[in-house]
């Protein structure tokens, strides 16, 4: 009975710890500024979607959600199949000068530096090739974070599946391309999508190169955009906190629908 | 694992697709994207602050009128001086006009990044300019000390004012019922009895985030007590006896009576303290002031009136101008230009105070229906005393050296003196560094 | 399957192709990373050496802006800062995440939502969730200032005082990333084998005695990895600093990545900002291989 109460007093006591700070946030994108700052509610007295219908007449949020969700779906989509390719062939090929090894922790390299630390020159690549403010060019920058990330994840799930089953396709007649695409790739469905919802959470969700390399909502993504209303001059509190929703809304609604696999994405890196 | 999965590579693929398909449809249907009138294109990059409200709401639409297609880029204050720097400096081209905060203007003349505005056929000596507005728009500036290498650089009008933002006084008139109080001191022992009185809570406000604000919200103060910021050799002198003064003054006395969070207000939690009753008075620039009438926006409206900022041995505001200028990369260059010589102009300035905003040019200040009660105090305030920052290119850095300290004084309540020391330390090794001696 | 396709097929397989394979297989992934990450670090690096004045470059002075750097008090105390948020966030982090899937090990009424809602923090767009803080500590319009304010208190100072300012951004990692060591450590948990647990059931064993000397020791590789993954990814912290306090009060939470952004973009010292970068990316990259060494070592023995 007592670790009956114990259990029931911490999910409540978590829970309110997580949701406390959501139901603010949205109780606050319901109000009028003047009813935030100078009448401090606990929930809105006068609700008001105003703040919401602001965000997509005044601002620009239908832009940001679309460049979001481009620039999200082909950086993933492009990093998916050459992190694939890439980990298949490290992991069932040797190449000269050992290679195979060492890619794999080129890349973990690259990865482990903070971004921040390549930020203004990629900002100057990007300018040289005529990419800033479109959507190529997050494109193209949000690919090469992702690549390093996904030959990573693919890596492990590429050697678990045994070598017999495609050398099996090729006596059948398959080529060694066609056995890595008919066979192992299908095998490896489960780590795909791992992989890419991974990808898929931490490319939205990216605010530095989006600041950086965007000006305008013809590229400006969700965080970027949400991000310009976010002033300390006459800080907008009701838009800020709309935005907030708007701009959180997709991707949590993604993470709860694919939460199991979600799951097992982040932890298996760690516990193998 | 494996086995474990519902997912197949179809599921997988077709999940893909769907997404691919929902974002052309998002795309192509249309977000609301205004229909481009075929027009001069303009693309402005303005920082958000209420001060621009009038300009948006009134000129925008004016200058549709005349054919200019603006697209006006709001970005966040803190964001907008780096992002069109690099935006200028490597040439990248993504605006026509930035409306710059007017410190600025020295980091993009020595950058040399912006065309020349007296060549492309604005009259910089045009006599019906605010003389010192239009001063802040050249490079090397006309009068004052120059920074090194640019000594016997010929002035550039590289900038033309936009808005003449300065700051004034707003007070409560039934906390200050005879008219806006003349010194700091009234500011306080009259402020206190409002509070006894229980009209108010706090007899002043300010901004004491470190960095910008507080640097701003204590400039006015430092320049009334008769302060003087650098010496003609760029030496630090803020801290002379009368700065410390004004230090020590902002710190205790300001502090002891303003809320207690005021070492983290920003201009909006200083604006909703004076819209929202709790504040006395407070010195600042138009963006809160504009909404003092507005029942929508405060519950006070008619209980606030403007005036002069208090003075202790003169009363001198700092100026805070909108300043536009033209990056040599812009791609409609051109239309900017021509947009800029129509907002300049006497009849569209006098629009502009129309519909509410501080004007730039004084013929507009005496129009006769300004569109805001502030707008006949701040040429008052002009008038009675009103200066820029330091002209210098490295200025950002030396604001948030001395924003720090001031800022860990306001913190302790006490030794705005020191905190001056150390400040004037640092920006005195700082410019050491960048070759100002 | 029939004819033509099958023999396209074979024709496929030849030795050329397949000696290509695994070089065109690479090709795509490595060119993209060479191009987009490495030849910016390669810029970057060349840019450290140099000085610069408004924006471009003046001359070279070789490593003097990495030797400034050890000089420059605000550089020291942004590197101090780091390391502090980073030691507290991710200890509390680990101990939090640890009970937390100790707690949920045992299926309960309840559980499944647990789970789901503890989704939500690590996956809300890093921006929002400094904007969730922001509402929450803003001393006029925050929830806290709020909720004092209904119980006849006055306004809740965290932004403003240094020292709050830096524990509120602390909580906030805390909040944000307490999920994700969760998970990691109940997805480990559940992995561990059931027979030792059962053996010391048997023995009669204090629920004490199980976690010091079955469960901890088992867990301590899991944990140690996501100790060392939390920690990779708190010192590059920047999003929710740059919403939340922009650095302030003060110094007071001026993060290393806040201080190099400005340092960079703000203040236009490109060349030292990219000595900063440079140094700044070679401790961390030390730190996560003697991690990794140490991992290796623990586990062979």
């Amino acid at each position: 009975m007592r670790t009956r109460l114990a259990r029931i007093l911490t999910t409540v006591f978590v829970l309110a710890v997580v949701l406390l700070p959501i139901y603010w946030l949205v109780s606050t994108s319901l109000k009028s500024n003047r009813e935030i700052t100078q009448e401090g509610t606990l929930y809105p007295h006068v609700p008001t979607l105003d703040n919401y219908v602001r965000l997509f007449t005044e601002k620009q949020f239908g832009s940001y959600l679309t460049n979001s969700l481009v620039v999200t779906f082909f950086s993933v989509a492009i990093a998916l199949v050459a992190g694939a390719m890439g980990a298949y062939a490290i992991v069932r090929f040797r190449l000269p000068f050992a290679m195979e090894g060492k890619v794999g922790l080129f890349l973990l390299t690259l990865r482990i530096i903070p971004p921040v630390v390549i930020l203004i020159p990629v900002y100057l690549l990007m300018l040289h090739l005529g990419l800033l403010d479109t959507w190529l060019g997050l494109i193209v920058t949000y690919t090469a974070f992702n690549v390093t990330f996904c030959v990573w994840m693919m890596e492990s799930f590429f050697r678990e599946i045994p070598v017999d089953l495609e050398e099996a396709a090729m006596v059948d007649g398959d080529s060694r391309f066609g056995a890595f695409r008919r066979i192992t790739l299908p095998l490896a469905a489960p780590g795909l999508a791992a992989t890419a919802i991974f990808a898929v959470l931490v490319t939205f969700n990216e605010f530095l190169f989006a600041l950086a390399l965007t000006a305008t909502p013809r590229a400006m993504t969700m965080p970027r955009g949400t991000a310009t209303l976010i002033g300390r001059i006459d800080t907008d509190w009701a838009s800020m906190a709309a935005a907030g929703v708007i701009g959180a809304l997709p991707i949590v609604f993604f993470a709860l629908l694919v939460q199991r696999h979600l799951v097992r994405g982040l932890t298996m890196g760690a516990v193998k | 694992m494996m086995h474990s999965s519902r997912l197949t590579r179809r599921s997988v693929i077709r999940g893909g697709l769907g997404l691919a398909l929902a974002t052309t449809a998002l795309t192509t249907l249309g977000m609301p994207m205004p229909a481009r009138a075929a027009g001069k294109k303009v693309i402005i990059g303005a920082f958000a602050d209420g001060g621009l409200t009038p300009f948006k709401q009134k000129i925008i639409p004016l200058a549709k009128e005349q054919g200019f297609d603006i697209e006006f880029l709001e970005d966040e204050y803190g964001v907008t001086l780096e992002k069109w720097f690099a935006d200028a400096q490597s040439g990248a081209g993504q605006y026509d006009v930035y409306l710059l905060d007017d410190p600025w203007v020295p980091q993009f003349g020595a950058a040399n990044v912006l065309e020349d505005l007296g060549a492309g056929g604005i009259d910089g000596s045009d006599k019906d300019w605010i003389g010192s507005m239009i001063d802040m728009g050249y490079w090397p500036p006309q009068m004052g000390p120059r920074v090194k290498g640019f000594e016997n650089a010929k002035p550039t009008l590289i900038c033309v004012p936009f808005v003449g933002d300065l700051q004034t006084l707003t007070y409560r008139n039934d906390v200050f019922t005879g008219g806006a109080p003349k010194t700091w001191d009234e500011v306080i022992a009259k402020g206190k009895e409002g509070v006894a009185a229980g009209k108010i809570k706090y007899p002043v406000v300010f901004r004491g985030v470190s960095g910008n604000p507080i640097v701003t919200s204590w400039y006015p103060i430092f320049l009334s007590f008769g302060g003087s910021f650098f010496d003609d050799k760029w030496n630090p002198i803020f801290n002379s006896a009368e700065g410390k003064a004004s230090a020590d003054f902002f710190v205790g006395t300001m502090k002891q009576n303003a809320p207690s969070g005021v070492v983290e207000f920003d201009s909006d939690q200083e604006g909703a303290a004076i819209l929202g009753g709790d504040a006395g008075a407070i010195i600042q620039y138009s963006g809160n002031a504009l909404k003092a009438d507005d029942p929508a926006q405060t519950k006070m409206a008619g209980k606030l009136d403007f005036g002069v900022v208090p003075k202790q041995q003169s009363a001198i505001a700092q100026m805070g101008i909108f300043i536009a200028g033209v990056p040599k990369s812009a791609p409609n260059k051109a239309n900017a230009i021509e947009f800029l010589k129509w907002y300049v102009s006497a009849e569209t300035q006098a629009k502009l105070s129309e519909a509410g905003s501080i004007p730039v040019k004084r013929s507009a200040f005496g129009i006769a229906k300004p569109g805001n009660r502030l707008i006949p105090v701040a040429l008052k305030q002009l008038d009675a005393g009103a200066l820029p920052r330091p002209r210098t290119p490295d200025w950002a850095k030396v604001e948030e050296l001395l924003g720090i300290e001031l800022n860990k004084a306001l913190q302790a309540g006490s030794g705005g003196g020191e905190a001056l020391d150390r400040a004037a330390k640092q920006v005195k090794d700082y410019l050491t560094t960048a070759g100002y001696y | 399957m029939h004819g033509a396709a099958q023999a396209r097929k074979y024709r496929l397989q030849g030795a050329g192709l397949d000696l290509a394979l695994p070089y065109l297989m690479l090709a795509p992934g490595l060119t993209i990373v060479l191009d987009v990450l490495v030849y910016p670090l390669w810029d970057g690096l060349r840019a450290s050496t140099r000085a610069y004045r408004y924006g471009s470059p003046v001359g070279d002075v070789g490593f003097q802006n990495y030797m400034r750097l050890w000089s420059d008090t605000q550089f020291l105390n942004s590197l101090w800062v780091t390391v502090k948020f980073v030691a507290l966030s991710v200890s509390f982090e680990a101990v939090l995440g640890f009970a937390l899937a100790l707690f949920c090990l045992r299926e309960f009424q309840g559980i499944r939502l647990l789970r789901t809602v503890l989704i939500i923090p690590m996956v809300v767009t890093p921006v929002v969730v400094a904007i969730v803080f922001r509402l929450i500590y803003a001393s006029d319009a925050g929830m806290l200032t709020a909720l004092s304010q209904a119980i006849g208190g006055g306004a809740v100072q965290i932004l403003g005082n240094p020292l709050n300012a830096f524990i509120g951004l602390v909580v906030l990692d805390i909040w944000e990333w307490t999920p994700l060591m969760f998970l990691i450590l109940l997805a480990g948990l559940q992995s561990l084998p059931h027979e030792p647990f059962e053996a010391a059931r048997v023995d009669g064993a204090s629920a004490w005695r199980v976690f010091a000397d079955l469960t901890f020791p088992m867990m301590r590789p899991v944990l140690a990895v996501a100790i060392v993954l939390r920690t990779i990814d708190a010192f590059g912290t920047f999003d929710q600093v740059f919403v939340l306090t922009r650095g302030g009060p003060g110094e007071a939470t001026r993060l290393i990545s806040i201080y190099g952004y400005d340092t960079a973009f703000k203040f236009q010292q490109t060349g030292y900002a990219a000595a900063l970068f440079v140094t700044i990316g070679l401790v961390v990259l030390a730190l996560a291989f003697s991690a990794i060494r140490l991992l290796r070592r623990v586990d062979a023995s």
